[in-house]
């Protein structure tokens, strides 16, 4: 519903109410910050190796070394700054891929939502067929014929998951054009772009920005693994699944390597559904309480 | 003695830190075997008393004041079990949503067995018999073969006799109707309304029926009482109530209604529109003040009761509330707008046609087709309203948009002023544009809920070339909001904002934006009420005597349609069995179906 429908307060100021959008929005910024501020906060290189201090867990461990907060890799490299190098990658990642599949699939959505008939048809179908393959799967393949490397994930993640946004988006537009107001805008003389993005796309909004959000939490896992396999970004480049695949060797000496990435992917994750949650509750009027 | 008794009964509730009556002094009576009408517009609180009696409030409702006693029995005092064993079995109740109110996954006979089996009736076998012979009383064929069927398989009208059967089964005392036709058209309506008054002739049951329908109440009920904002502001029998209404309320809502016969008067129209729950609070005198066409200084501040007029009718309100009846007395007769029949229709359509066939079923049959429209010509002359009437699923929306050009016909020709635009939209929507415009039935939808009214109402002036700045759709926004009676403030609120009439409103005003030669008006005053729709019939009346506009004015009300239209076409399944002259018609209706129609008009 429009802002209006709740006496004239904004929607990002209902949003702001909600607690899930207020916990997972904080994480989520403080993310951001880390990964802006990467070199800065950093305490050291995330590639500075010292082999004298490697597999040392964190401060308050035993096995603790002075100066690695979070404890060493089996190199030496300090897992504080490698997780918070980390987050650029995770991050970059979430918003390239959310960003695509969105367009793409909000795109075809409103294509096959509004003009109905044989274009809906072909649209759906192509859809069904898509989300017939397992994602995991699909993905992989899609690396293996890409090659490996970031940009090259974040096109395998907006072609395997377009098809979440467009099913959904599809049907929001199916209600919204029934509306009077869309003929009506129309018989306005508006051409069916203008229609569209004026009358139609607006409406779909809240579901839209609901979705990235989710999509950014499903980004993140997926990175996650393919970069734990080695199908994503370069050794050198610190990312939390490289780290999860290097503690593996050695989680029996020190399991700490192996805890503390996976935290923080879950941790991220956890605010992404956070806030797509707390998004859809304040946007989804039924779920309103009068 | 009367079988259900409301003595002095408040409901109230907070809202925004102030406490809020949105019952005061209810004080109402049905007697065994009596119909007794609740009437009253939206919002006026007649389905709280419905509620109130069956002892559902809303969460944050509660009663603050007074008894409601039944067969002299505080239903109020009574433990919340006791008084749930009653329902059902003792009161009973006709939902307003027939369809909706049984259960889409089970059968007739399986709603019906459950019903019984509540009531008390032991034995399969035995429930099966009372159901037929339920189902017997309300004169539905095949009794046996409805038994097995599910509710989306019956009509809305059969939903409604099967629940009325289902009310009627337990030999309830009371039964509380609401709005029990406001969903069905209008033959079904008065099948239904026929039904209900035989089967309560033959039996001991009271029935309160709860309507937004004066005329409907009137012809059917022995007593009435109307509700505004919370207070029953007149009570009595339903005829003297309708021929001779006391109150200034109840006077503006006969004159608010236009009939179906005798001389054509303008309407009066109460300005503005019920205030709403959170503005009940701001008036602790009389509710209706601000409205009332014969208020004083006083009125605002005084605490009005309901006192007996003359033997058996209740008034409320002072003595100055009657005094001035002159104030009140009946409009002039309009003059009937006779078109020039010499000149050249504005409007030409010939044997338009549509039929939509409707893809395969799962074994991949094709479906039968579906004629929407079969050969429908009509010819509007310029500066004239021609009514259409029909019953839902009788064609005259999809005739709306094969006009507008929203569906493209299959045959026939379309022309405005001179121009075919009988092609597709995209090919004639340049002409369309300027020629013809419709107004939607439902403002709520037809009206983008995140657009300002001011951009709403100019939107076809966005895609002129060259394209409008906004000091000159500003300007244009203004005048249009002068035309259609809209203060100049809405300009820049949003349609929630909004009360529904003027909603309308902006509708319209949109609608004349480019202002073209004919407009279309799909039931546009079906949803509003009977003040509101007063104030909405007078604005076409002065834009038609103003701007020479013309109307396809399609509604399935005839007797807003005699208030507006100098010619009418009745339309059934698809096609126009009778037109000509309003008055013609409605005198001496050629068609049966026309005949039927105009029988079921309460």
């Amino acid at each position: 519903m429009s802002a209006a429908a709740v006496g004239g307060e904004s929607p990002l100021r209902r949003a702001l109410r909600s607690g899930r959008v207020v916990v997972g929005g904080s994480i989520l910024v403080v993310l951001l910050f880390c990964a802006a501020a990467a070199p800065l906060i950093a305490p050291y290189d995330p590639n500075e190796q010292d082999l004298l201090n490697a597999l040392k867990g964190p401060f308050w461990t035993d096995n603790a070394a002075p100066g690695f907060w979070l404890g060493t890799d089996n190199l030496g490299r300090d897992t504080l700054s490698r997780l918070i190098y980390g987050t650029r990658v995770a991050l970059f990642v979430a918003v390239c891929a959310a960003v695509g599949t969105m367009l793409m699939g909000t795109a075809l959505a409103l294509l096959a939502g509004y003009f109905g008939g044989v274009i809906d048809w072909l649209i759906s179908r192509a859809v069904d067929l898509w989300m017939s393959f397992p994602p995991v799967v699909l993905s992989l393949i899609l690396i293996v014929g890409f090659g490996v490397g970031i940009g090259n994930v974040i096109l395998a993640i907006i072609l395997v998951d377009w098809t979440r946004f467009c099913r959904v988006v599809r049907s929001e537009v199916l209600v919204i054009r029934r509306q009077n107001y869309v003929d009506a805008a129309r018989l306005s003389g508006f051409s069916h772009m203008r229609t569209m993005v004026r009358e139609v796309l607006p409406a779909a909004a809240p579901t839209i920005i609901t979705l990235m959000s989710l999509e950014m939490g499903i980004a993140v896992i997926v990175e996650a693994i393919l970069s734990f396999v080695g199908m994503s970004v370069e050794a050198s480049i610190p990312a939390w699944g490289v780290m999860i695949a290097d503690a593996r060797n050695y989680m029996y000496q020190s399991a700490w390597g192996l805890v503390l990435p996976i935290l923080a992917i879950v941790t991220t994750v956890l605010a992404f559904n956070l806030l797509g949650d707390g998004l859809r509750r304040t946007f989804d009027a039924r779920l309103q309480q009068h | 003695m009367s079988l259900l008794a409301l003595n002095d009964v408040n409901v109230t509730t907070e809202a925004g830190g102030r406490r809020i009556d949105v019952l005061r002094d209810v004080s109402l009576a049905v007697g065994r075997g009596e119909l007794v009408g609740v009437v009253g517009e939206s919002g006026a609180g007649k389905s709280m008393v419905g509620r109130l009696i069956a002892g559902m409030l809303p969460k944050g409702f509660a009663t603050s004041r007074g008894s409601v006693t039944f067969l002299d029995r505080d239903l109020l005092a009574m433990a919340p079990r006791e008084r749930t064993g009653l329902l059902g079995d003792a009161i009973a109740f006709v939902p307003q949503h027939p369809m909706t109110s049984l259960n889409p996954v089970l059968s007739l006979g399986a709603q019906f067995d459950e019903h019984l089996r509540r009531l008390g009736q032991d034995g399969k076998a035995a429930r099966r018999e009372r159901a037929l012979a339920a189902l017997d009383s309300v004169h539905l064929p095949r009794p046996a073969d409805l038994l097995g069927r599910f509710p989306h398989q019956l009509s809305g009208g059969q939903c409604q006799r099967a629940l009325i059967a289902m009310a009627f089964a337990g030999k309830p005392d009371l039964i509380v109707a609401d709005e029990p036709t406001t969903a069905l058209d209008v033959i079904t309506q008065a099948r239904v309304m026929e039904l209900i008054d035989e089967l309560q002739r033959d039996s001991e049951t009271g029935l309160l029926f709860i309507t937004h329908d004066l005329r409907l109440a009137a012809q059917h009920c022995q007593r009435l009482a109307v509700m505004y904002a919370g207070e029953i502001v007149e009570t009595g029998p339903a005829a003297a109530l309708l021929s001779d209404p006391l109150h200034p309320y109840t006077r503006s809502l006969v004159a608010a209604n236009p009939g179906i016969a005798g001389p054509v008067r303008r309407l009066a129209a109460l300005p503005d529109h019920m205030p709403g729950l959170s503005g009940f609070a701001d008036l602790p005198g009389c509710r209706f003040a601000p409205r009332c066409p014969v208020r004083d200084a006083a009125c605002a501040a005084a605490r009005t009761a309901l006192t007996e007029v003359v033997p058996g009718r209740f008034v409320r309100g002072a003595g100055a509330c009657r005094k001035q009846a002159s104030a009140l007395a009946g409009q002039d007769e309009l003059p009937r707008a006779a078109a020039d029949a010499a000149a050249p229709p504005i409007l030409s359509v010939d044997g338009l046609g549509k039929t939509f066939r409707s893809g395969r079923d799962w074994l991949g049959r094709r479906r039968a087709p579906v004629v929407a429209v079969d050969g429908v010509s009509l010819d509007i002359a310029p500066g004239e309203f021609v009514g259409l009437v029909g019953e839902s699923g009788s064609g005259k929306s999809t005739v709306a948009r094969l006009l507008l050009g929203l569906e493209t016909p299959d045959g026939g020709r379309i022309v405005v002023d001179g121009q075919d635009i009988t092609g597709p939209f995209q090919r004639t929507a340049k002409q369309r544009i300027a020629l013809i415009q419709m107004i939607f039935q439902d403002p709520q939808s037809a009206l983008n809920p995140r657009q300002r009214i001011g951009r709403l109402v100019t939107q076809s002036m966005e895609v002129r070339r060259p394209p409008a700045r906004w000091p000159e759709r500003l300007e244009r926004a203004r005048d249009l909001l002068g035309q259609t009676g809209l203060p100049q403030d809405t300009i820049g609120r949003y349609p929630v904002q909004v009360s529904g009439g003027q909603r309308q409103r902006v509708n319209i005003a949109r609608a004349l934006c480019t202002a073209p030669k004919v407009l279309v008006a799909d039931e546009i005053v079906s949803g509003l009420d009977v003040s509101v729709q007063a104030q909405i019939l007078n604005l076409l009346l002065d834009m038609r005597a103003q701007r020479q506009i013309s109307m396809l004015f399609i509604s399935h009300d005839l007797s807003v349609v005699r208030y507006l239209c100098s010619r009418v076409a009745i339309m059934n399944r698809g096609q126009i069995v009778e037109q000509g002259p309003t008055e013609q018609v409605f005198r001496a209706p050629q068609h049966d179906y026309t005949k039927a129609l105009l029988a079921a008009v309460p």
